[in-house]
């Protein structure tokens, strides 16, 4: 359904340096810097998938999308969007699609949403009825049916988004770029959106892009999961492939009976944390049962509970270093281990 | 002196931001040629079968017109910068951190921006003031006596903006009431005198006091000001300056009162 | 065909009913706007006064309603789409008008049309105001020459609108491109018979202006109004001229402007 190879964009500025002198050679003869934004991207995404697009700031999401659904002209590479070339922004493409900015309102912000829903009906081509009709129903799915009649200002932020999510879906598009669509909403509007999305997704087979900061957003929608670090793609594929990857660890945290000192805890597995009564270890999930017989034998703890370290840990440091290291240091070759634990 | 020099640091960065933009400052000096040349055009129109303009000659009418670009020029350098942020102050909330600067905040308010684009008008219309009184004999003279008209007529112009733009802490929507008011501030292009006796006189002299912010400086300058005028004109402005003050500060307890 | 037109047509009402609806919200600003477009009265006691002794042939009478007429034709043909546009770009709404399969500029253009209405009766009540000053020139323009004026009024509303679209394009280049607006005012002001009806110019001015189109802007549907005999032929001619010169222009800024905002990021 979208098809993109090689596909790079390079932004040019003009670069200045601080200082007067600087500043009048500036202003007779400028320098320009180049920044490539996106660097031979190319993935494929099949039709009915929702694949979410991670990244840290300025790492190229915002700017892929906008390639992808034609605002932007790529500088290299080749790029197809439902079978159309996104750029030339044919009628027929337009129809099909739609772009939603986190923060930028399309709806006019003095008017009730339902009369900007009536110039959108008009501009897509829908008639009246049948727009009553996905109005009727899209609002209810979304819970905005009170308040489509009301000056979109008066409307808080979260329902201020639902009602742009509403009027970027009126024309049924088939493919959905969302771009941050959840950025500053409150939980209740965030698992709303989310379900909501889910729901558009079974209902019309619709493929849906989105970019996000929240792993929330990510983890409840996603099956596939496209990393960017400083413009180029590092890693595409399952998020629950990357998540294991990179965790091959676990979270033992447990409270001691009687306190130990730090040396002895180590021969359990990596510590995390230890104050007073209170540990934390980290232990390779292969040791793990035999660890934990171990810590039960030889510590006697009690409230013992064993976690994957969080997701956003594993994502951060890959959003951040472009690679992930599997959390946790090697423990130790198996004979000295054992030796460790005979005390 | 920490007020100057307060006052040199807002303009520097204002001037550096501005100066970004160098197709825009030759745009606006082309821009103020233009206009300047139009006036002078529009103005020759009344004088082409001989006549004078409510008994002014051209180069007296060129000391006014003079006058009226440079203070035009002023209005573009410091108060439209100054007084329009006043209104997204006002809109935005951002009010309050000026209102907690230990410096006081008429002050700031009307002195923090400083927009280059206007130092064109201001000079071309010094150099018509110049040339016209001196082209009518020997007018140059009266310079240092013209100087409390002078005065008076920046206080008077800088009073009524700032009246203008502290209503907009009641009525934020409808800021552009400074639009009306420069609109009919364009009747200082021309001497009182032309305009029919009457309604015009009453409201250029009494409502839109026009009269002393252009004709009565420019007899000054050129000699003519009747004692009456001049003093008339320093009280008019010391009142109305006095005037934006006590109304600035009945605002501000409206505003402290009423923000949310 | 037809259906092709019946939905274009449908798109633009509702566009319209859109922008109405808007420009009701803030009515109050457009009043105010209205109301600052005085010069044409300050013009009026200047010449009325100036004209006493009737210089080419023009009666203190005539200027009144000349500059009345003045005010009118000015109001009604601001237009103001180069500010709107330069706003749409900087803050990237352009976007949201690109991803629609309907060309922007009927949103411009209905904003133009619905913003008339709503001013309307501010500008008849500031005629009332001139004739109030001046009752002796007080009058109602015949039948033939209000729907004369109107057509032209409209023409010259249309040609603004596309000579001030094709400066916008500059908005995609620098973010301050009204600024070439304002040139081209200064142009338009003194040109075109704002400050002054055309026989007052020096006859080279006057051959000059009236080879732009700025004197058919304001001096030809005044005297229509006013009654009085006018170059309309003249006036079609050229501004149909120079509105097609600037439409070609707008329609190269266009698709250069386009590939250089999705250059610099959309």
């Amino acid at each position: 359904m979208i098809v993109a190879q090689d596909l790079s964009k390079t932004f040019r500025t003009a670069s200045r340096k601080p200082g007067a002198a600087a500043f009048l050679r500036y202003l007779f003869h400028r320098e320009y810097k180049e920044i490539q934004a996106v660097k031979n991207l190319s993935f494929s995404i099949p039709k009915g998938s929702i694949c979410g697009f991670l990244g840290a700031n300025g790492a190229g999401k915002t700017t892929t999308l906008k390639m992808l659904s034609g605002l932007i002209q790529p500088s290299s590479g080749t790029v197809r969007t439902g079978g159309f070339d996104p750029f030339e922004r044919r009628k027929d493409f337009l129809r099909r699609i739609t772009l939603v900015i986190g923060q930028k309102q399309q709806l006019i912000w003095d008017l009730p949403a339902l009369d900007s829903l009536r110039v959108n009906a008009a501009v897509y081509e829908i008639d009246a009825a049948e727009a009553q009709r996905r109005i009727a129903e899209l609002s209810e799915l979304l819970g905005v049916s009170q308040k489509l009649d009301q000056p979109m200002r008066k409307l808080s932020l979260g329902e201020r988004m639902k009602c742009e999510l509403l009027a970027a879906l009126l024309h049924r598009p088939e493919i959905l770029f969302l771009d941050e669509p959840t950025l500053g909403l409150d939980i209740n509007a965030q698992q709303s959106i989310r379900s909501f999305l889910r729901e558009y997704n079974a209902r019309y087979g619709a493929t849906i892009l989105l970019t996000s900061h929240y792993m929330a957003d990510i983890t409840a929608l996603c099956e596939r999961v496209l990393v960017m670090h400083e413009g180029s793609l590092v890693y595409d594929g399952s998020l629950q492939a990357i998540v294991d990857r990179a965790t091959p660890v676990r979270e033992v945290e447990f409270e001691l009976s009687q306190p130990t000192t730090t040396d002895v805890l180590q021969r359990f597995g990596e510590v995390a944390e230890h104050s007073e009564l209170k540990v934390r270890l980290l232990v390779p999930r292969s040791e793990l049962t035999h660890t934990l017989a171990h810590i039960f034998e030889q510590l006697q703890p009690t409230d013992l509970s064993v976690k994957e370290p969080p997701i956003e840990a594993v994502m951060g440091q890959l959003l951040r270093d472009g690679k992930v290291e599997p959390i946790g240091t090697p423990i130790q070759p198996a004979a000295d281990k054992h030796e460790a634990v005979r005390v | 002196m920490r007020l100057l020099r307060l006052i040199r640091i807002f303009w520097a960065t204002a001037l550096l931001a501005e100066i970004e933009y160098r197709v825009n400052f030759l745009l606006a000096a082309l821009n103020s040629m233009a206009s300047l040349a139009g006036a002078l055009f529009g103005l020759s129109l009344f004088f082409r079968h001989g006549a004078t303009l409510g008994g002014w000659s051209w180069n007296e009418a060129l000391v006014v017109l003079g006058l009226f670009t440079a203070l035009s020029g002023l209005s573009s350098t410091l108060l439209t910068p100054n007084l329009n942020r006043i209104v997204e102050q006002v809109k935005d909330g951002t009010l309050d951190f000026v209102l907690l600067k230990p410096v006081d905040s008429q002050f700031w308010l009307s002195l923090r921006r400083f927009s280059p684009w206007g130092i064109p008008d201001v000079l071309f219309g010094l150099g018509l003031l110049i040339y016209g009184a001196s082209g009518a004999s020997g007018a140059l003279l009266n310079l240092p006596g013209a100087l409390l008209p002078l005065i008076a007529c920046v206080v008077i112009l800088y009073s009524l903006w700032f009246i203008m733009a502290t209503t907009t802490v009641w009525f934020v929507q409808i800021y552009n009431v400074t639009e009306v008011l420069r609109s009919m501030l364009d009747a200082g292009r021309f001497p009182i005198d032309a305009f029919p006796s009457g309604a015009y006189r009453f409201v250029f002299t009494f409502l839109v006091p026009v009269a002393f912010l252009t004709t009565v400086p420019a007899r000054a300058v050129l000699g003519l000001a009747h004692g009456v005028d001049v003093v008339l004109s320093g009280a008019v402005a010391i009142a109305l300056f006095a005037c934006s003050r006590a109304f600035w500060r009945f605002a501000l307890r409206f505003y402290t009162s009423a923000s949310s | 065909m037809f259906e092709a037109i019946r939905l274009w047509a449908l798109k633009i009402r509702v566009q319209l009913a859109a922008q109405i609806a808007l420009v009701a919200t803030y009515r109050a600003e457009v009043v105010l706007w209205a109301l600052s477009g005085t010069l044409p009265i300050i013009m009026m006691g200047l010449w009325t006064k100036a004209a006493t002794d009737a210089p080419a042939g023009i009666t203190p009478v005539q200027m009144v309603r000349y500059f009345a007429a003045v005010l009118l034709v000015r109001q009604m043909t601001f237009v103001w789409v180069i500010w709107e546009f330069e706003q749409d770009v900087m803050q990237g709404h352009l976007s949201h008008f690109l991803l629609r399969p309907f060309s922007p500029i009927w949103h411009y253009i209905a904003g133009h049309i619905g913003e008339r209405l709503v001013r309307l009766p501010v500008v008849l009540a500031l005629i009332g105001l001139c004739f109030a000053l001046y009752p002796s020139a007080a009058f109602v323009p015949s039948l033939s020459d209000l729907l004369l004026g109107f057509a032209v009024i409209a023409f010259v509303l249309l040609t603004r609108f596309v000579m001030q679209l094709a400066s916008a394009m500059m908005c995609f280049y620098t973010d301050r491109a009204s600024n070439i607006e304002t040139l081209q005012f200064t142009a338009y002001m003194f040109l075109s018979g704002a400050i002054a009806p055309l026989e007052m110019f020096p006859p080279q001015v006057r051959a000059f202006a009236e080879l732009t189109p700025y004197p058919y802007f304001v001096y030809l549907p005044a005297r229509i109004l006013m009654g009085e005999p006018a170059p309309v032929a003249q006036g079609f001619t050229v501004m149909t001229l120079w509105g097609l010169v600037f439409l070609g222009l707008q329609q190269i800024g266009w698709r250069r402007g386009l590939r250089h905002y999705s250059s610099y990021g959309a």
